[in-house]
């Protein structure tokens, strides 16, 4: 006798996941003959089984071609390619590495002699700079005194020039 | 695959009698083009024999292998390039089907199998990339939920999910053909 689909007593993705399992023959045999006695009774998933059912025999006539008969040999063959790729890089590896050594040498030298000297070099121009900045305050000071000599020369002429004095 | 990572060329041997249909057939069932599948099986144990001295036993081989084989079988599908450059045996020239000779059959049953086969395969090509892997693996692999959300690197719910959406669709595609 057939029920109402309201009358299912499985929720959505369990009777979906019995469907497919009974479908497919994974269910376990209890579950199985569970199953198929609710199916008597259940019009709803009776129809789905149904539909299934078509589904999985229409998805059986899809079958695959006929491997080709040298896959292997073709595999074998680009196994063998690339066994020689790596070999070629690790050639070239080994080859660049026998000019790129002294170079390297030669750079790290460079790079240390530089280092070693940047602060000597330094130290010369900071010498130099504070020679120059001697110089200038000795300047300096030489014009100072020169310009007061200058003033006390006007001074005197003002006070001794009568003409001033009206 | 532990002894092939000894360098057991023998066992590399044993391992793609093993397992080399069963590569080629999910990747036609994905890519729906034999030569492409071939290709791309190709390139899955090409990569297994590269990466043998890294493997780690720390899943069942088929897993690994799959998953592979699933990386590049959704590759292919997202660059679509093969489709362009192959011409299908069943692709329609001026509103003809190119048969493949069958003895077997009368005229009209293959004219009609083949039909039927071309919605078959429209139906599983039309799902969404995800759906279809896991169709592939349950149905013609005969995968279980687990071995499939290893796979594809997610949950067994969201595996069940995939599969139950996807033969949800099938059902509304090809239930007429009971």
């Amino acid at each position: 006798m057939a029920s109402s689909p309201e009358t299912c007593t499985f929720d959505d993705s369990v009777a979906e996941e019995l469907i497919v399992g009974y479908t497919a023959q994974t269910l376990d045999p209890d579950a199985a003959i569970a199953f198929e006695r609710h199916l008597k009774l259940c019009s709803r998933c009776r129809r789905l089984a149904a539909q299934q059912r078509a589904v999985w025999s229409a998805l059986d006539d899809w079958q695959p071609h006929v491997v080709s008969a040298d896959f292997d040999q073709r595999l074998a063959q680009r196994i063998a390619d690339s066994r020689r790729l790596f070999a070629r890089l690790y050639a070239f590896a080994r080859w660049i590495w026998r000019p790129a050594l002294p170079l390297a040498i030669c750079a790290v030298l460079a790079v240390l002699f530089l280092l070693r000297d940047g602060p000597t070099g330094g130290r010369a121009v900071d010498a130099r700079s504070s020679a120059r900045i001697e110089q200038q305050v000795e300047h300096a000071l030489d014009d100072m005194d020169m310009l007061k000599q200058i003033g006390e020369d006007v001074t005197v002429d003002r006070t001794s020039s009568p003409s001033r004095k009206i | 695959m532990l002894r092939v990572r000894e360098g057991d060329q023998a066992c590399f041997t044993l391992l793609l009698e093993r397992h080399r249909n069963a590569v080629i057939h999910f990747l036609y069932r994905m890519v729906s083009n034999q030569a492409v599948a071939e290709e791309l099986a190709q390139e899955v144990f090409l990569r297994v024999y590269r990466c043998r001295s890294n493997y780690q036993a720390t899943a069942k081989f088929t897993t690994w292998l799959f998953r592979i084989a699933t990386h590049l079988g959704l590759n292919s599908i997202r660059d679509g390039r093969y489709e362009k450059a192959q011409e299908r045996l069943d692709r329609e020239i001026d509103g003809v089907t190119r048969q493949v000779e069958d003895r077997r059959r009368t005229i009209e049953q293959e004219l009609l199998f083949q039909a039927k086969l071309r919605e078959v395969r429209r139906a599983i090509e039309n799902l969404p990339s995800k759906q279809r892997a896991a169709v592939v693996m349950h149905k013609y692999e005969e995968l279980g939920y687990s071995e499939i959300a290893g796979v594809l690197m997610c949950s067994e719910s969201a595996v069940k999910s995939l599969l139950f959406r996807a033969y949800g669709s099938l059902r509304l595609r090809l239930a007429h053909m009971a």
